[in-house]
């Protein structure tokens, strides 16, 4: 067996409109491992998730989802893997158990298996009560778990989830993840995009981030964000008004001149905000410093700010994510 | 390789048959158009039966001569919009969701279109039934009931493909629903409504080309009078041809859409 499940070699899609989706992404996912794909709407993520999935042919490049290409192989590629697309999609006439049970014998999952297996699945996702109802009655989150128990009826080695998580309440994605990580646990490798940091750094071992149809970093969320260099120390001065508040600050400037880790001192209207390399260890010495050489420093709170996968994207990008609906209309004829 | 085919076909067919009977609108709305011309024309045209163009139909009332054309209506309305349903899966990305499955793509195909025979010939049979209780009768009794079925549902089989074809081609709704609605004049310039006798020359011509025409001229003579193997044969050669080449049409548009 591989040691690598999903392997995309400079990989390139031009839609027939000339859009370069996808513009020379390679990548690597281990066995077992679960790989994000971090990047704003339009970056290319659901059709890189398009080739993968053997729904759409590259323009160039190679890709191999469990050891076989996605082109001239793809039923043995289909076999092995479970999908679940940026919108659940179901048969809205069929019940849930009717839904799952479809997708298990296209994958030809034999028929007591698929009984046992389609049971397990409804109470994993908790829709053994809803399991006879048709699946057009469902909510928004009900309708998620439903696709993802479609995407799992057959046991697959590879997951590929396209946002999946677009369109959920909080709460129902917090318990989405949860389910997440479980599937992950149990050594299924998967690969999912998101547009939301949290998601990325809550259930991945390794992001990608995507941007403009190219891969700009990747890495673990602990190193991208390790990369960035400074924690943020904000500390919260106790002040006699607007002057002595300068004077503090400039006092604050003054006492840490010199202080190996210091990147930065931001004034602040409640005090100053530093920039410290590894601060969790440079603060015992930092609040020495503070303290003495007859200037009066009064700090009264002092909170340490890890940086953000949010602040990984920065500055890798320049830009911001927005957390707005990812959707985009299907081109039509007529 | 075929029983795989075979396979996936038959579990991919009663889904949409599930699709289909779970929504009584689906059904009412093929039924109901038949059902009141049926109705209404059998009322308001009674004494039309008195003209010499009708004798040599058989018929012993306009109901009866009016039933065979209502039932092979039905057929043609089952089947005018069938092209949408798989539009609105290949649009909301189900298609896809089966496409990433380890099947033959023509199975998502055959499991739209097989489904078909059984959709128009219930619906058609739904109208025999009816227009017994309005006073119709089968000749044929029960063995003709069967036939009239299976030639009903083998029809619009064949016929889904003029509302398959531009579906797939336009993958737009409108333009289907626009379009089918071409295809509207040829049922009614069929003999659904009077026979060939009484018709200008051109329709007569249009009539010995007009496939519905064929399929009401084989159900006819089984509720009237008795076994005619002359019509039930050119009957089965129309809807041969017409399945044939718009069949293939609808798998080439298929194949197309899903490239
Ligand atoms: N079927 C299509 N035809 C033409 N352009 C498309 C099509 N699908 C997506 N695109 C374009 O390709 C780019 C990448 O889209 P997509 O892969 O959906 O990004 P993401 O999933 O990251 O939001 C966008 O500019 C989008 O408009
Ligand atoms: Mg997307």
């Amino acid at each position: 067996m591989p040691s690598s499940v999903i392997e995309v070699e400079n990989l390139v899609k031009v839609y027939s409109g000339g859009t370069r989706a996808v513009d020379g992404i390679s990548f690597h996912v281990g066995a077992g491992e679960l790989l994000g794909f971090l990047g704003p709407n339009g970056a290319g993520k659901t059709t890189t998730i398009r080739i993968l999935a053997t729904l759409l042919a590259a323009t160039s490049g190679a890709a191999r989802v469990a050891g076989f290409d996605v082109t001239t192989q793809a039923s043995d590629v289909r076999r092995r893997l479970g999908l679940a697309m940026q919108t659940p999609t179901l048969d809205t006439f069929a019940t849930g158990r009717e839904n799952i049970e479809l997708i298990g014998r296209m994958h030809r999952v034999p028929r007591a298996e698929l009984k046992r297996r389609t049971d397990e699945l409804l109470e994993l996702m908790g829709l053994t009560a809803v399991a006879r109802k048709l699946a057009g009655t469902y909510s928004g989150g009900m309708r998620r778990r439903l696709d993802l128990a479609c995407a799992l009826v057959h046991r697959p080695q590879v997951l590929i989830l396209d946002e999946p998580t677009e369109g959920l309440d909080p709460q129902s994605r917090i318990a989405l993840w949860d389910e997440l990580e479980r599937i992950s646990q149990d050594g299924t490798t998967m690969l999912l995009t998101t547009h939301y940091m949290e998601e990325a750094d809550r259930l991945c071992n390794r992001v990608a981030i995507i941007d403009n149809g190219r891969i700009v970093v990747d890495g673990s969320p602990a190193d991208l964000k390790a990369g960035i260099g400074a924690d943020t120390v904000t500390l919260q001065l106790d002040a006699n008004g607007p002057e002595d508040l300068a004077r503090q600050q400039e006092d604050v400037r003054g006492l840490l001149r010199g202080f190996g880790s210091l990147e930065s001192v931001t004034p602040e209207p409640f005090g100053v905000r530093l920039a410290i390399r590894d601060a969790g260890r440079a603060i015992p010495e930092l609040m020495r410093r503070l303290d003495g050489n007859g200037r009066v420093v009064h700090v009264i709170g002092l909170a340490v700010g890890q940086p953000s996968l949010d602040d990984v994207f920065v500055k890798y990008t320049g830009r911001r994510i927005r957390a707005e609906a990812a959707d985009h209309p299907i081109i039509l004829g007529w | 390789m075929i029983r795989d085919f075979f396979y996936e076909a038959w579990f991919l067919s009663l889904r949409t048959l599930r699709r289909f009977f779970r929504v009584p609108a689906n059904w009412i709305g093929i039924i109901l158009f038949p059902l009141i011309q049926l109705f209404v024309f059998s009322q308001l045209f009674k004494d039309i039966i008195q003209l010499p163009g009708f004798r040599s139909s058989g018929s012993g009332s306009y109901l009866a001569y009016l039933a065979p054309g209502q039932i092979a209506f039905t057929a043609f309305f089952a089947v005018a919009w069938s092209g949408s349903a798989i539009l609105v899966e290949y649009r909301n990305g189900y298609m896809d969701k089966l496409r990433a499955t380890p099947i033959y793509r023509t199975s998502i195909l055959v499991g739209e279109l097989a489904p078909l025979f059984i959709e128009s010939a219930i619906m058609a049979g739904g109208i025999l039934a009816l227009s017994v209780v309005l006073g119709a009768t089968i000749k044929t009794g029960l063995i003709g009931a069967a036939l009239i079925l299976v030639l009903s549902g083998l029809f619009g089989m064949a016929w889904a493909g003029t509302s398959f074809v531009p579906a797939l081609l336009t993958k737009s709704e409108q333009a289907t629903g626009t379009l089918s609605l071409l295809f509207f004049p040829i049922a009614f310039m069929s003999t659904a409504f009077v026979p060939p006798a009484l018709m200008p020359r051109w329709l007569q011509t249009v009539n010995s080309w007009n496939p519905i025409t064929f399929l009401i001229e084989a159900i006819r003579p089984l509720m009237v009078s008795g076994y005619d193997w002359a019509a039930i044969g050119k009957a089965l050669v129309a809807i041969a041809v017409l399945g044939l080449v718009l069949q293939s049409a609808t798998l080439w548009a298929f194949r197309r859409l899903t490239a």
